[in-house]
């Protein structure tokens, strides 16, 4: 007899959902996570998008520390002068609530609540080392030489799966499987972002940014969110780009997306309140480990199922849903766990969102992290915007001849234009 | 704002006992590329006259050494129970 039907690792969205959908189901769960409280050691954005939450929390809008809802999402893109950028507001998006902005910080520990509430054992400032295995079979968790038996394990321990390494299940991580993301928290006061941002107290603004202005080959994509009263400003930069230009710092990266004009001007007079850092998997299908084995099931991060290429970043929603799908595979067949029956985790995944999206989007990253989309692109249509806008009193040329001369002036042939075009509506 | 102004903005929990991340310095004493330098986001690793210097007390536990180091010099675990950086907001 195992001490826990199911052990948990990582209080994050993956393993809050998953704790609290298996003990609303009378499973005897125990959650361990090593920030006291949740929360201490994740870094995200964070906008949640979608309404994955209601699936365990149903009343969540009651409770759920929300900071603001995204009533305007913007992607911008940044040359060194200029910044170019597709806005984005609708009723819609305003009453579904699609995107809440939140702060994890007190986001995790109310969503690990919500599992305590539900009757999981939530154990704090606890560091698992690896899962205990015997003949081949997870029996558990296991800290130093103490081992905690569960009949089944959801690894949710987010970006850096220390415990999936540690045990052999997957291997260590590479350039092309994780960028680095780095995140300043600033604080201005509630007025100043409503006013600054063009919202009232309960709307917010979410955007990302690509970052075409770095030089030397650097990519990286940036955010912007507002919260009530602080402000999220952070970037997701390749660690390959990085390895290949090997003189820049990665914090200088963050440092040059502050001082960019536009960035500058939103953030002026706020007071820096945290600096933080964090790996983002962005490998997508071909760094996903394998999600399931003998007794135990790979959830969110861990599992690579995240999205991040520059322009957009989502993980809190895959990281819930994997969660609560990892618990029903346990949930449905709680009498007879093994690789078998837990292989249907996979069958649920595809069903879902979660593996369509990656599936549908695989390599997108090739295409949004590339110099075209973030360098070719934005030069283009600055030229353009400058000779259609800057008025000189001449008269104006056809805008035929406008582009050409941009795409001349860029080095750039029509033939490229429309193949790399192509590329990307393709992926999208 | 430099980067050590802004990792003052920061809480620890400070294993004194324990270094969770720990480097060979026989390996990087002949490194061609240092990228743990470059790569890491909290300034840990430096180069001081030439000769690689890790301090683990600001690491804010990212794990990007472990990947960045590709010579093998780097042991990486994460600090023993709570300890280590303490985000407010994350
Ligand atoms: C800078 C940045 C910005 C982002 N912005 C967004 C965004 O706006 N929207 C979005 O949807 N996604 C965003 N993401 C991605 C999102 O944060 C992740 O996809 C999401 O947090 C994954 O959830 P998770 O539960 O799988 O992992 P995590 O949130 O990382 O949770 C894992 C938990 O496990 C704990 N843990 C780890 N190892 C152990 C261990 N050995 N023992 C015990 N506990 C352990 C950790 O302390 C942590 O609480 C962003 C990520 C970054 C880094
Ligand atoms: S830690 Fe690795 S990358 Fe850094 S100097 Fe040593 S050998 Fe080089
Ligand atoms: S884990 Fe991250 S913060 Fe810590 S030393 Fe390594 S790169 Fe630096």
């Amino acid at each position: 007899m195992s001490e826990f039907d199911v052990a948990v690792i990582g209080a994050g969205p993956a393993g809050s959902s998953a704790a609290i959908r298996l003990a609303q189901n009378g499973m005897n769960v125990l959650l361990v996570e090593r920030g006291d409280p949740p929360g201490t050691k994740n870094v995200s954005g964070a906008v949640l998008w979608g309404n994955e939450l209601a699936k365990v929390v149903p009343d969540w809008e009651r409770s759920a520390p929300v900071e603001r809802y995204v009533t305007r999402k913007e992607v911008a893109f940044l040359t060194e002068k200029s910044k170019i950028a597709i806005s984005f507001s609708s009723e819609e998006l305003q009453n579904s609530k699609s995107g809440k902005i939140i702060v994890r910080g007190k986001f995790d520990q109310w969503l690990a609540k919500k599992a305590k509430d539900a009757g999981a054992m939530l154990v704090t400032g606890v560091t698992v080392d690896r899962l205990a295995i015997d003949n081949g079979k997870v029996i558990g968790i296991q800290q130093d030489n103490d081992v905690i038996t569960a009949d089944a394990v959801v690894v949710a321990e987010g970006a850096n799966p220390r415990v999936l390494i540690n045990s052999g299940l997957r291997p260590k991580l590479s350039d092309r499987d994780v960028a680095l993301g780095i995140k300043e928290t600033i604080k201005l006061p509630e007025n100043v972002i409503n006013e600054r941002f063009n919202v009232d107290s309960k709307s917010g603004f979410a955007s990302e940014f690509v970052l075409g202005f770095l030089d030397d080959g650097l990519l990286s994509g940036g955010f912007l969110y507002t919260n009530k009263d602080t402000v999220s400003l952070g970037i997701v930069a390749s660690l390959d780009r990085l390895r290949a230009n090997g003189v820049t710092h990665s914090y200088d990266i963050m440092g040059k997306f502050e001082e960019h004009p536009f960035i500058k001007n939103l953030i002026k007079d706020g007071i820096p309140d945290e600096y933080a850092a964090h790996l983002v998997p962005e490998g997508g299908i071909s760094s996903m480990p394998k999600l399931y084995g003998n007794g135990y099931l790979v959830a969110g991060d861990a599992a690579a199922f995240t999205f991040s290429n520059g322009m957009v970043l989502q993980g809190i929603n895959y990281a819930i849903t994997s969660g609560i799908l990892a618990a029903d595979t346990i949930i449905e067949n709680r009498n007879n766990i093994n690789e078998n029956t837990l292989a249907k985790y996979v069958d649920k995944l595809r069903e879902s969102y979660v593996l369509s999206d990656l599936y549908n989007f695989n390599g997108i990253q090739n295409v949004t992290w590339s110099d075209f989309v973030q360098k070719s692109l934005p030069t283009l249509a600055e030229s353009v915007m400058m000779s259609l806008f800057d008025e000189k009193g001449m008269p104006k040329k056809h805008l035929r001849q406008i582009v050409t001369d941009a795409m001349k002036s860029g080095h750039m042939k029509y033939s490229d234009l429309i193949t790399n075009g192509y590329r990307v509506i393709k992926r999208m | 704002m430099k980067i050590e102004e802004k990792l003052s903005l920061l809480n620890y929990k400070t294993d004194k006992s324990y270094a969770h991340i720990t480097i060979n310095p026989d390996i990087c004493s002949t490194c061609p590329d240092h990228f743990c330098v470059f790569a890491c986001p909290a300034n840990c690793y430096t180069l001081i006259n030439g000769k690689l210097n890790f301090k683990y007390e600001d690491c804010v536990e990212c794990g990007t050494c472990d990947i960045a180091c590709s010579h093998g010099s780097v042991k990486w675990t994460l600090p023993k129970g709570d300890n280590g950086v303490i985000y407010k907001y994350g």
